[in-house]
């Protein structure tokens, strides 16, 4: 059974306008999304700025609720709990933000954040308190002496690791790293994803990682699931990636990496047009528009997610031409 | 809280500007002095007395000869009745004079006939001299004359020497009132009420405002909809009209008792903080409609923190920055319309207000006069603008949208 199950989660954000201030339509952040987390896998999920990346990776932990559909952790429906009800789920889903400056309260010192969430869940007895904040603090890699310090006195960098370490604290199993890296310096990003990494095998950790760069994803991840304008176009192992991806925008996402191999000498394919509005999509395949490979067809319906090989799923009514058993995927 | 803000970068920037610093102390001495006033430092009762008679004017201007003359037998008159009431009573005439103090001026004892003697003499002048011209004030070779009444005064109660000569200095040296009252000693203990009236009304605005405004921001929806409908309500009412129904409200009960100079300030002090509020209310609504969207705040729910901790342990704390600058606003709003309202009469009652001076002051104006005014306003302007200075600074310290 899969840690986390999600079933045709929605979310639509109201737009308000006008005099009167009345909603007047709405943002389609997250459209009719179903996937499985596997315990202990690294999921990434990749998409372009706006495409409801983030409005996913809250959805899960419940920062945001969503307008429909369903998530299930360890079997058990989260989406209707209340606040008193979700407390063990609080303890043990965690997550990390892209800020690293909004992300930290600029009152509190590293001590006090940790301490708060520590004492709220009762993770340590008070006398162990200390130790365990000094601990958590080594873990991350800064300086014994940072538990004193406000945020302010730290970089970008630092401060995303005493973030990994607020998200650590109450002993977490599941993890959404939301962009964790793409606000650092370049050269502080691999740092970061490495420290991550290694605490996620140290911790068993399961983490859903969101970036918009595939390239982090490819490195990083088991899988990867590709987002386009709230939807999920393709669902598939990182192993074989490159080869293997279907959608003509993964494979377009494939091509704006910079390769790093020069002898690769596969034509780039670059998208065309913008990404259209979430506000009011277009029937159909919401990547009509820029689609290279785009028929008739596309226009008109939402392609379903076709299984390809195992645990390969793909939303695209070209890509999945000729493939036998059109089964709904997940 | 206040330790951090203390520690801020914004503290390190308010600290290196010179002019603000200089406006500080300013205002911490306007302070201490209200603290020493608040504590009984200078008794109400030495406002009301009489420290000279009216319209003396303060040091650096003589007075003409007239009123050199009124101010002596101001005192002249005052041994008159004490010897007569002596013989009657047979009595030593100090034995009477002392209960008679005039401000810090003490009579002197001399023998009971040296009493007589002096009046005579100053009688004397007064009838056959003095009385005899129109308007001494023209008559400059009279001086001498004058000269020789002040000297009997002076005679009966000596001019104070060494500390009791300062204390006599500092209730005269800004002159009197049209009740003799010593204008100094008014306008200093003006700031007493000031420092009151500021003090609480935006102690109480600035917290109930702030408080108000970030619940409506947090929560939303129908606590923002009734807070919003009610601090729009209320500020489409002018104080001065909230302020006349209360007094009329108040009418004839313990709040409008002179006496009772503490709760006869009650319905000022309802009147401003109910419209004092909403500044601070929609600057606190403001900031926290952005503070709430801020990932820490997620972080914070992410932890299973309830709503209302999440308020006052991490967004009201992230607008203290804010209430303080709304604060010194405030403070010095309270102040100028307590001087307003002192002036229409509709404010303080009972005690010295810079109000109330400068309102006593319009009928000096015309026969120039300046000491009372000039007094009250000085105060009030070298207040408020250390204030205005001590804002601006804090608000280009602090407030980041507040380009410098
Ligand atoms: N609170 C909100 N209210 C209205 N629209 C929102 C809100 N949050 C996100 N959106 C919209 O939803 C879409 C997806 O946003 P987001 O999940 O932040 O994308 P990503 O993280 O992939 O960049 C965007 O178009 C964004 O404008
Ligand atoms: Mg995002």
């Amino acid at each position: 059974m899969a840690l986390m199950e999600v079933r045709n989660l929605v979310k639509r954000f109201p737009v308000r306008g006008g005099v009167l201030n009345r909603v007047i339509g709405h943002v389609h952040a997250v459209s009719d999304v179903s996937f499985d987390v596997h315990k202990g896998e690294t999921l990434g999920v990749v998409g372009e700025s706006g495409c409801g990346k983030s409005t996913l990776g809250k959805m899960l932990i419940r920062l945001i609720e969503p307008t429909s559909g369903t998530i299930r952790y360890e079997g058990k429906d989260i989406t209707t709990l209340d606040h008193v009800e979700l407390m063990p789920f609080r303890r043990t889903m965690q997550i990390i933000f892209q800020d690293p400056y909004s992300s930290l309260n600029p009152r509190l010192t590293v001590r006090s954040l940790l301490r708060e969430a520590i004492a709220f869940h009762r993770i340590v007895p008070r006398a162990e308190m200390d130790e365990y904040i000094t601990n958590l603090i080594r873990k991350v890699g800064l300086r014994a002496d940072a538990a004193d310090k406000f945020p302010h006195e730290f970089s970008g960098g630092q401060r995303q690791r005493i973030g990994i370490a607020r998200a650590l604290a109450t002993r977490p199993e599941f993890i959404v790293a939301d962009e964790p890296v793409s606000a650092l310096d370049v050269s502080i990003q691999a740092q970061v994803l490495n420290l991550l990494m290694d605490l996620k095998d140290e911790f068993g950790l399961t983490l859903v990682f969101i970036s918009h760069d595939l390239k982090v994803i490819q490195h990083f991840c088991d899988r990867v699931m590709v987002m386009y304008l709230g939807r999920a176009v393709e669902m598939m192992p990182c192993l074989d990636l490159d080869e293997q991806a279907r959608h003509p925008y993964s494979k377009a996402l494939l091509g704006a990496n910079p390769i790093d191999d020069p002898s690769d000498r596969r034509p780039l394919t670059i998208l065309q047009g913008d990404v259209p509005s979430p506000f009011n999509v277009p029937k159909g395949c919401p990547f009509t528009g820029r689609c290279p490979e785009v028929i008739d067809r596309c226009r008109e319906e939402m392609p379903p997610a076709v299984s390809h090989s195992d645990g390969h799923l793909v939303a695209c009514w070209v890509a999945s031409e000729g493939v036998a058993e059109c089964q709904r995927g997940a | 809280m206040t330790g951090r803000l203390l520690r801020s970068r914004g503290a390190r920037k308010f600290r290196r500007n010179r002019l603000a610093m200089a406006a500080l102390g300013v205002i911490l001495l306007y302070f201490a002095t209200a603290v020493f006033l608040f504590f009984g430092g200078v008794s109400m009762e030495a406002t009301k007395e009489r420290v000279a008679p009216k319209h003396t004017p303060g040091f650096f201007q003589t007075p003409d000869l007239d009123q050199r003359l009124a101010f002596a037998m101001h005192f002249i008159s005052e041994v008159d009745s004490a010897t007569r009431l002596a013989s009657r009573r047979d009595q030593h005439p100090h034995d009477i004079l002392v209960e008679k103090a005039l401000a810090e001026r003490r009579p002197a004892r001399l023998e009971p006939q040296r009493y007589d003697e002096l009046l005579d003499e100053a009688f004397g002048i007064l009838e056959e001299e003095l009385d005899l011209v129109d308007n001494i004030a023209d008559h400059p070779e009279l001086e001498p004359r004058v000269e020789r009444v002040e000297e009997i005064a002076a005679a009966f109660f000596p001019m104070p020497t060494g500390w009791e000569g300062r204390a006599y200095w500092s209730r005269t040296f800004l002159g009197s009132d049209a009740a003799g009252q010593s204008i100094s000693i008014r306008a200093i203990y003006s700031i007493k009420v000031a420092f009151q009236i500021g003090l609480i009304t935006s102690v109480i605005s600035v917290l109930f405002g702030s408080l108000l405004g970030a619940a409506a921001a947090f929560f939303g929806g129908w606590v923002d909809h009734a807070i919003t409908w009610v601090f729009s309500t209320l500020s489409s009412i002018p104080y001065l009209v909230l302020l006349s129904v209360l007094i009329v409200v108040f009418f004839g009960t313990i709040f409008d008792d002179p006496e009772r100079p503490f709760l006869s300030l009650v319905p000022i002090y309802v009147a401003f903080c109910s419209t004092f509020w909403i500044g601070p209310c929609r600057v606190i609504r403001g900031e926290t409609m952005k503070i709430k969207e801020l990932e820490y705040v997620q972080a914070a729910t992410a932890i299973g923190f309830g709503r209302v901790y999440i308020l006052l342990k991490h967004v009201i704390p992230n607008t203290a920055h804010l209430m303080f600058i709304n604060f010194s606003l405030l403070f010095i709003g309270a102040i100028k319309s307590e001087v307003i309202l002192s002036f229409l009469g509709l404010g303080v009652k009972g005690q010295a207000s810079w109000g109330i001076m400068i309102r006593d002051a319009k009928d000096e104006v015309a026969s120039y006069f300046f000491w009372q005014i000039g007094a009250a306003t000085f105060l009030m302007f070298v207040l408020v603008l250390a204030f205005n200075i001590f804002t601006d600074a804090l608000q280009d310290a602090f407030d980041p949208r507040h380009v410098d």
